[in-house]
């Protein structure tokens, strides 16, 4: 038996917790660089995005959880005898995942007969989620440690996250666009639309209008989903747009014929905070039943040797 | 005849070839370097008029050609890197493009008879469309304004000049905007009756 830990770049809501039972740790959020709060925990995602929308000088900051808070959520499943699997969001968007390892690396040496298997989604909020929901899959269906990490490299091999944002003035907050850019993108209604790539967030194009940008991604995500249907899982994230994401999955749901899992989620601080109120995520991997793992001597091991 | 005038004629040619083959380019970074080469070579060409018939006539025609070619070649240069830094690099100098044309066309309109000031100022207008068309993503727009663009520049070659009692045309001049507007209609053309290509592909799970 094992237990599955993921940092609260997810997205997973408290009742998903409960209902599977996973660890979260959360991400910290600071207005103003010394009250650090818990995501989800001081500070709900819905009163953290209302604040960002109403209060233009705010300049939010999110930091990665820290080594000390992985090695206090993994000791005491450590010290009942369970194994533990950690989910991290993307290590190239974060710090969380470095952290997770140095944890994983302590705890090894005072648990040596006990297996910590830290994996990098290379993915953030619902894309990450659906990994997750995978790997609860998995051990719900019996899966050992291994079995299920070697499986779960291979589903994350093929999730695809995309996101839009309503306004570019959060990507110009996080420096990732410049100045001049948000101000003529604004003045435009130039929406660019994003793809997690190897872990990265890359700019996939631009398009004028936010109902032209929901067509076009419509119309990309049946396209890549259509010969799939069967076999992948899918989900809408948003920030405060609940119903544009709501519409977003029943247009999806009908062109495919295919129910989406798991509800439209609410997108947390780790990827919000630079898209902002307004934006949305897409996100669709292929369900562990349809992955084919990497049939690698020992997971473990080569994670251990690494 | 003069051998520079020649000259400027093959160098028109050369321009119209280029000029043709940028409408017929969909990727934005190819059509860049295309156009860009192309307005090299129409810079060249004027070169090659002033040093026919006298250089201050073709001065000002000299540093509008030259000013195309920087701008085209520069975002050439800023959609290949395709990076966050250098679209902003570039939008800055499309700004800074937008302001010189802006300052050129103001004294050009200020500057030209009462009557045909209208024509010169709808020339103004629609070279700007034009410069922030190129920039706007997509394959339209570009080419939607480069129309309305090559038609005024058209009218100022052919009436403008009636009106000034100058009846020397720019037949090569006439010929390079001909062939951008023949260029997109053909651009059109091609592909009205293909299967419709999706404009953003996501990847396969």
């Amino acid at each position: 038996m094992y237990t599955i830990i993921s940092d609260g770049g997810c997205d997973f809501t408290k009742v998903d917790v409960v209902r599977h039972n996973v660890d979260i740790i959360p991400f910290y959020i600071t207005f103003d660089g010394e009250t650090h709060m818990k995501e989800g925990v001081d500070i709900s995602k819905d009163e953290y995005f209302t604040r960002l929308k109403t209060d233009k000088t705010l300049n939010p900051k999110t930091a990665q959880p820290s080594p000390q808070d992985y090695i206090d959520m993994l000791t005491p499943h450590l010290q009942a005898g369970n194994d533990v699997l950690v989910l991290t969001i993307s290590s190239k968007l974060s710090g969380s995942h470095n952290s997770a390892t140095l944890a994983a690396g302590m705890m090894e040496e005072e648990f040596p007969s006990r297996n910590i298997v830290v994996l990098d989604s290379l993915s953030a909020s619902i894309g990450q989620g659906l990994i997750l929901r995978e790997i609860i899959k998995m051990r719900d269906a019996g899966f050992s440690l291994e079995k299920t990490a070697k499986r779960a490299e291979a589903v994350r091999n093929t999730t695809q996250l995309y996101f839009t944002v309503d306004s570019l003035e959060f990507l110009k907050k996080g420096g990732r666009v410049g100045t001049t850019t948000a101000f003529v993108g604004g003045i435009l209604g130039l929406r660019p639309i994003l793809h997690i790539q190897d872990g990265q967030a890359v700019q996939l194009e631009t398009v004028r209008g936010k109902k032209n940008a929901y067509r076009l991604i419509e119309e990309a995500m049946v396209n890549a989903l259509r010969d799939d249907v069967n076999d992948i899982q899918f989900n809408i994230g948003h920030i405060l747009s609940e119903e544009d994401a709501v519409n977003f999955q029943v247009n999806i749901e009908t062109a495919l014929s295919v129910q989406m899992e798991s509800p439209v989620t609410s997108i947390g601080a780790a990827i919000g905070t630079h898209a902002g109120p307004g934006a949305l995520a897409f996100a669709y991997c292929k369900k562990y039943t349809a992955c084919e793992a990497n049939e690698k001597t020992s997971f473990i091991e080569e994670r251990k040797a690494a | 005849m003069n051998t520079w005038f020649i000259i400027a004629q093959v160098l028109g040619v050369i321009t119209i070839g280029f000029e043709f083959a940028s409408y017929q380019i969909k990727d934005k970074t190819r059509y860049f370097l295309v156009t860009g080469i192309g307005s090299f070579f129409w810079a060249l060409m004027f070169v090659a008029i002033g040093l026919a018939t006298g250089m201050s006539t073709q001065l000002s025609l000299i540093v509008a050609a030259t000013y195309s070619t920087i701008r085209n070649l520069v975002f050439f240069g800023i959609f290949k890197k395709n990076t966050p830094q250098s679209k902003e690099i570039g939008l800055n100098f499309l700004l800074f493009m937008i302001l010189v044309a802006l300052v050129a066309g103001t004294i050009t309109v200020l500057n030209a008879p009462a009557e045909v000031r209208w024509l010169h100022a709808l020339g103004m207008v629609t070279a700007l469309a034009f410069v922030i068309g190129q920039y706007l993503p997509g394959v339209h727009y570009v080419r939607i304004t480069v129309v309305f663009y090559a038609v005024v520049v058209l009218l100022t070659q052919t009436p403008i000049n009636i009106l000034y009692g100058d009846f020397r045309w720019n037949i090569m001049g006439i010929a390079i905007e001909s062939a951008k507007i023949i260029s997109v209609a053909v651009f059109y053309a091609r592909y009205a009756n293909q299967p419709k290509q999706a404009q953003l592909v996501f990847a396969k799970p």
